[in-house]
């Protein structure tokens, strides 16, 4: 779950496999820009797969025209807003699930169930509730991401190390300076690893959410497109969608990987 | 279920103690869940005018399964649509299962297909499972071919990773052992290989039941004529939401009795053998993790 460990295991030849890799990291890339672009014109037609230069021209046409700003700006004010919603409420619920057997048996069913239950599920019961309008995919996210923050949490919680707290109540620290210094620091990394995960599915619920009902943002532009028959605009709709949501993953990871440079010794022990 | 709680205090001794320790199990607090759980959406029920009451719904069930008319519009074909989706949804599943496996295996043995396909599967895994029901509609039309290619589609990406992780997962020391002593091909098939990857492969299996059960909801919600899908959307385009809601349960509860029942019992039995080295339950892949609970297909 941690990442940054895996590096540390690669002193032989080091040059030459970053080589094979990168190499293979474009052949992967050209040969199935390749396939898609042979498929849509030879196998298929232009109608039924565009082809990769008719999809990058609509992306590209989609961004110059400002539609891409708007709509993902709608999207992800609506996820900030859900995902602290489902946070703030995620986190003390985790807290309880990690300090108390009672609360573990009683979030159990629930914590594990949110990960099976099917995405339509959220996205249909928010239209049916809150209809249309802008609460519904809020709540939806809200919903979905409160149960990994809780988890996450409850994780961190177990693993703060007893012997830790037990040294720091005999040299007389305060709860605070414990609470500070030795539970925070241990929760965190946990915490974080939750919060990429929850973001990554909060994101697509998001979307689906719009999709079944909503007036703006990705979600509703990809049903726009479905709606009107453009495969095209369908295709280059979702390639933005993944390209944000992958930038917003990476950067995640790396601000992750800044906070937690301390820990790098935990991992090669 | 209420009534077990009630239960619960009456049957054993007055004793505060023992009231007390019986409240707090393990299954009583579940039970406990289960009922805050009705509570909620009964108080949901009352405040929001759309939404069904738990009563309203189990009672739509029970007449969709067992006949009579709601609306004017005749019921009762509950196994109908039920084993329509049961269909569509093994044939996609077994489908991609084996493209998943396939492809797994390749990534996990050789190095150069790795770096080929890596970057490509962590596109096919950001992709929500609407965008394949979208695409496969509009190529296929309303029929069986939609919801079956979701299925596929949706589901190989999680195998494949998965299958993938278990192949490298297989120690390359007790394979130079086996080497040395001259161990058969097929023993180590049997006793090297096979338990290694095992447990990433129902790993795998049980993301893809997970993740093909909502694709093929999805497809048949926006182009199936038939299926559980449809028949929610049936009932939602009528603005008949107590059978809307009806069909949702029927989404919920189908897959958490093939995920509890069936594929967590089959990821822990395949990964048991992990306990023994880790000690105490820990390692088994089923404990209560992030990692082992968040799958969520969308």
């Amino acid at each position: 779950m941690i990442p940054a460990a895996t590096e540390s295991t690669v002193p032989r030849s080091a040059a030459s496999h970053d080589w094979r890799r990168s190499a293979g990291l474009v052949i992967g890339w050209v040969g199935f820009l390749a396939l898609w672009a042979f498929t849509s014109t030879v196998i298929l037609d232009e109608f039924t797969l565009p082809g990769p230069a008719k999809v990058a021209a609509a992306m590209w046409e989609i961004v110059i025209e400002g539609r891409f700003a708007d709509d993902f700006a709608a999207s992800i004010s609506k996820t900030f807003i859900g995902f602290g919603l489902g946070a703030s409420i995620g986190a003390p619920v985790g807290y309880a699930m990690g300090r108390s057997r009672y609360w573990k048996a009683f979030f159990h069913d629930g914590v594990v169930g949110a990960g099976s239950i099917p995405g339509i599920t959220y996205a249909v019961l928010a239209l049916v509730v809150f209809g249309t309008g802008y609460l519904g995919p809020v709540i939806a996210v809200g919903l979905i991401s409160m149960p990994f923050i809780a988890l996450s949490v409850a994780e961190g919680v177990e693993g703060v190390d007893p012997n830790l707290v037990r040294m720091a109540t005999a040299f007389r620290r305060s709860d605070s300076q414990i609470s500070r210094h030795v539970m925070l620091p241990s929760i965190m990394p946990f915490v974080f690893a939750g919060v990429r995960l929850a973001f990554a599915i909060a994101w697509k619920v998001e979307a689906l959410t719009e999709v079944f009902g909503s007036s703006n943002g990705v979600g509703f532009q990809i049903r726009f497109a479905f709606q009107s028959f453009s495969i095209t605009n369908v295709l280059a709709w979702t390639l933005l969608f993944i390209i944000f949501m992958l930038v917003i993953e990476r950067g995640l990871a790396v601000i992750e990987r800044r906070i937690f440079k301390w820990r790098t010794w935990e991992q090669t022990a | 279920m209420t009534a077990s709680t009630a239960a619960a205090p009456t049957q054993t001794s007055p004793r505060r103690g023992k009231i007390r320790r019986a409240l707090t199990a393990d299954w009583a607090a579940r039970i406990t869940f289960y009922v805050a759980v009705l509570v909620g959406w009964q108080l949901l029920a009352w405040q929001v005018a759309r939404m069904p009451a738990p009563w309203e719904t189990l009672d739509f069930l029970f007449r969709e399964l067992t006949g009579g008319s709601q609306g004017g519009v005749v019921t009762g074909v509950f196994w109908d649509h039920f084993l329509v989706t049961v269909q569509r949804f093994s044939i996609g599943l077994v489908v991609g299962f084996v493209i998943g496996v396939i492809l797994g295996i390749g990534i996990g043995t050789f190095r150069f297909v790795k770096s080929l396909l890596n970057d490509i599967m962590l596109v096919f895994l950001a992709l929500p499972a609407v965008i394949w029901a979208f695409l496969t509609v509009m190529w296929f039309g309303l029929g069986w071919e939609a919801p079956v290619y979701t299925v596929i589609l949706a589901s190989f990406p999680f195998v494949a990773v998965n299958v993938a992780q278990g192949v490298r997962a297989v120690s390359p020391e007790l394979h130079d052992m086996s080497d040395a002593f001259r161990i058969p091909r097929q023993r180590r098939l049997r006793h090297l290989m096979l338990p290694a990857i095992s447990g990433y492969l129902f790993t795998g299996l049980r993301f893809a039941v997970i993740i093909g059960w909502n694709a093929v909801l999805l497809a048949e919600w926006f182009g199936s004529t038939n299926g559980v899908g449809w028949r929610a959307r049936f009932w939602y385009d009528a603005a008949r939401y107590r059978g809307f809601l009806g069909w949702v349960i029927v989404f919920i509860i189908f897959i958490f009795l093939l995920d509890g029942f069936v594929m967590r019992p089959l990821q822990r039995r395949a990964f048991r053998w992990r306990r023994d080295r880790d000690g105490g339950g820990d390692g088994d892949g089923t404990e209560l993790t992030i990692d082992n609970v968040v799958v969520m297909g969308v």
